[in-house]
């Protein structure tokens, strides 16, 4: 088979058996690969009400068609699951190399099922899968628990997935790492491997992705590699990678700072581009990236593979720490222990400003570095009662105490570090994703103005569309001229049949149509279609937007727009005719 | 002066694009483990390392083999003519630097830089992997990586070895 393997690995924890079955290939030519088609078998598997963490879920773990071959930016694999910390269905991904190896192993990806009477790992050594004790690794962070597994693998290289503590105990926003500082980040992919006591995969692939024809297929690689990819608009990563954004949302006036009080930081030197490349060792890659975004940077005695920058912002800025040593090792614990940086600094930072406004005194401050580290521990093992509030995300911490009005979140989900006050394209972005606040659904900073609603919605519909796609043929965000002719041109060559981008546009509109029916099934409606409180009522401090606010009516212009651009109701119901358009109608969500 | 390949640890992201276009070329599907050349990844410490084969001066796999299957060709690189193998294995185990291996019939495979044009030099986007007729920097980045001669293990064993002691002299 060319450029699939062809076959899903599918693992029952409570069953304690590992079989094969056949890739559906009717669902690989609809869904692609990586987020739909993960998508697509996962929304088969359960019942929009199953609880995230009961053994009746399933976990689908995806690689992309392209991934192991080499087309560049291309290797990121996708699990979609329902979130233990918003109960939407979720997509998240991660890059690196894991994906690679694992088709190499000879599998497009893997269901998981059930749940473990022990801690377990899963071990996949090529055509010999088998599921181990793990118990010798409980409690032990990702760093050590990737060591033990490529350990036990007894060859050096083997490739992993890890949760830490915090996925042991299941918080709702830890995640699952990879190589040491990847990771499936947001929505606590690491509880949903918690709540089935997998402690991770270890993974060792020695066969190899197969295309219809090399020498074409090496070619157009080359020509898009160079005449596409490797221009000025995508050259940034490359250069500087994401801590660019530092100085690019700062002079838009949409870097979050102070909890999202203001869209300014006056002290960004500390933590930009300029400060990150003044502590780089070196530059880091996923499997055939030839632009090697990760800087990897040490300050003092603490190194690590960035950080990225929302990672900067949401752990330094928004928590108005501007000690770059202090994010390194803010960032370092919560990859360790097993924490979604962004959804950890925005709970601290709302935690901050709880206390300095005398709503709760957590004993946080913003700016006070030592307490700042110290809670990150406390809340990846639940040791104590400031640790366990937090472990819950911004949402249940502003509710428990009363301060809805400072949660900065949608469905659940913390914001992202781009303020929707000063781009409403990023605010209609939020409140629209299938699964809350997030900057990878649409990211429409870049546009003339970014106050007219009209013109942003369109954009954002576009770019939700064109992503869903992109994210399911296992390509990178920062692949940024990346479109569904390049994509089909690719397929088509390693396929060897021909694949049209007008289908591949179809496929990403399928994708996030049927996302939306699935969040509908679960009980979610257009009033969770929203943005957090302060954004709509509270003006923005200092910057270029200083006074704006989101307001209700603006949201309200923006998603009436918005649905009817999709062709769903008032109520952001999908029409059955777009649902027949899309070949959705038969579906049982 | 004769191009060589010469590897720097120091710049290399682990990236893999030349062990992917490695197996492309010699296998004609993407399969790093069947490359020519490997890498040694260490991502904890940020570190990688690409495993090269120096084409020795005096290179132990051809002194081992038992017939004249391993041979030195005109422009000095080290190959494998499979017609005259026996399948023995010793040239796999006498390569200090794990960069011989075998087949599924025994026949061992090695780098042989591609004619001249070696395929994972133009891959290499981080200049990790270098062409040349080398310079002084150049020599010396090549005599410390093979410095370090493993005599016993399986090549993946010797190539780690090699990596941890490069890693530990950049990273500490």
């Amino acid at each position: 088979m060319n450029l699939y393997m062809g076959k899903m690995l599918v693992v029952d924890l409570s069953a304690k058996t590992v079989t094969t079955e056949p890739l559906r290939a009717d669902w690989a030519r609809e869904y692609w690969g990586a987020w739909g088609l993960a998508l697509r078998y996962y929304t088969d598997a359960v019942s929009p009400e199953v609880d995230p963490l009961a053994p009746e879920n399933v976990v689908v773990l995806m690689t992309a068609p392209l991934c192991g071959t080499l087309v560049p930016l291309a290797s990121r694999m996708c699990l979609v699951s329902k979130s233990p910390h918003t109960g939407t269905i979720f997509e998240s991904n991660v890059g690196g190399s894991f994906g690679p190896e694992l088709k190499y192993a000879g599998y497009d990806g893997i269901i998981i099922k059930g749940r473990a009477e022990a801690p377990v790992f899963l071990k996949i050594d090529d055509d010999l899968v088998t599921i181990e004790c793990a118990e010798h690794m409980t409690g032990q962070g990702i760093f050590e628990t990737e060591k033990l597994m490529e350990a036990a693998m007894g060859a050096h290289g083997a490739k992993t997935l890890a949760i830490g503590p915090a996925a042991e105990n299941m918080i709702s926003y830890s995640m699952i790492g990879s190589e040491s500082y990847r990771q499936f980040g947001r929505g606590g992919t690491g509880a949903l491997f918690g709540s089935k006591n997998l402690k991770g995969v270890v993974c060792r692939g020695t066969g190899g992705v197969a295309v219809a024809d090399m020498a074409k297929f090496l070619e157009r690689t080359d020509h898009y590699t160079r005449n596409d990819l490797l221009c000025d608009d995508n050259l940034w990563a490359k250069t500087d990678g994401t801590p660019i954004l530092v100085e690019v949302t700062n002079e838009m006036g949409i870097h979050p700072t102070r909890n999202y009080t203001k869209g300014f930081n006056g002290r960004k030197e500390t933590l930009n581009s300029d400060a990150i490349q003044a502590a780089k060792l070196g530059n880091r890659a996923c499997a055939s990236c030839p632009m090697a975004c990760g800087k990897f940077t040490r300050v003092n005695s603490a190194e690590i593979e960035g950080p990225e920058y929302e990672t900067l912002c949401l752990g330094g800025s928004n928590c108005e720490i501007h000690d770059l040593e202090a994010v390194i090792r803010f960032n370092r614990l919560c990859d360790d222990l097993g924490l979604d940086t962004m959804t950890c600094g925005s709970t601290i930072s709302l935690a901050m400003e709880m206390t300095e406004n005398g709503v709760h005194n957590f004993n946080l401050r913003f700016g006070q570095v030592d307490e700042y580290l110290k809670v990150v521990y406390e809340i990846a093992t639940l040791s104590t009662e400031r640790g366990r509030d937090l472990a819950k995300g911004a949402k249940h911490l502003a509710d428990k105490y009363g301060a809805t009005d400072l949660s900065m979140e949608v469905k659940g989900l913390e914001m992202p570090a781009y303020e929707p006050r000063g781009n409403f394209g990023m605010g209609i972005a939020y409140a629209t994703s299938e699964r809350g606040a997030c900057h990878l659904r649409a990211f429409p900073i870049f546009a003339t103005d970014p106050h007219d609603i009209d013109a942003l919605v369109t954009e954002v519909v576009n770019a939700q569309n064109a992503n869903s796609i992109k994210w399911s043929l296992g390509f990178c965000d920062f692949w940024g001229t990346i479109n569904t002719s390049i994509e089909a041109d690719l397929m088509s060559t390693g396929l060897g049949e021909p694949v049209s981008a007008e289908e591949l546009d179809q496929a990403g509109e399928r994708i996030w149509n049927l996302s939306r029916l699935f969040n509908l099934a679960t009980g979610f409606t257009a009033a969770d279609d929203t943005l957090p409180k302060k954004i709509m009522e509270r003006p923005l401090e200092a910057g270029p937007h200083e006074g704006r606010v989101f307001s209700r009516a603006d949201l309200s212009r923006a998603l009436q727009s918005y649905y009817e651009l999709r062709d769903w109701s008032a109520r952001g119901i999908p029409s059955s005719r777009k649902l027949a358009t899309l070949g959705l109608d038969k579906t049982t969500l | 002066m004769k191009k060589e390949l010469f590897a720097n640890p120091d710049l290399c992201t682990g990236c893999n694009r030349c062990t992917i276009a490695c197996s492309a070329k010699k296998e004609g599907v993407f399969q790093p483990s069947k490359a020519r050349l490997r890498v040694t990844n260490f991502p904890l410490r940020g570190y990688s390392v690409p495993n090269i084969c120096f084409q020795c001066p005096k290179a132990n796999c051809l002194e081992a083999c038992p017939t004249t299957a391993m041979f030195r060709d005109g422009s000095g690189v080290v190959r494998v003519n499979r017609d005259l193998c026996s399948g023995c294995g010793s040239c796999v185990s006498a390569c200090p630097y794990g960069m011989v291996e075998q087949d599924a019939k025994g026949i061992p495979y090695k780098c042989d830089l591609c004619e001249g044009d070696p395929v994972c030099v133009k891959e290499c986007h981080a200049e990790a992997l270098v062409h040349a007729t080398g310079d002084a920097a150049l020599f010396q980045l090549k005599a410390a990586q093979m410095k370090t001669r493993p005599q016993s293990g399986t090549p993946l064993e010797k190539r780690h070895k090699i990596a941890e002691t490069l890693k530990r002299s950049s990273r500490g």
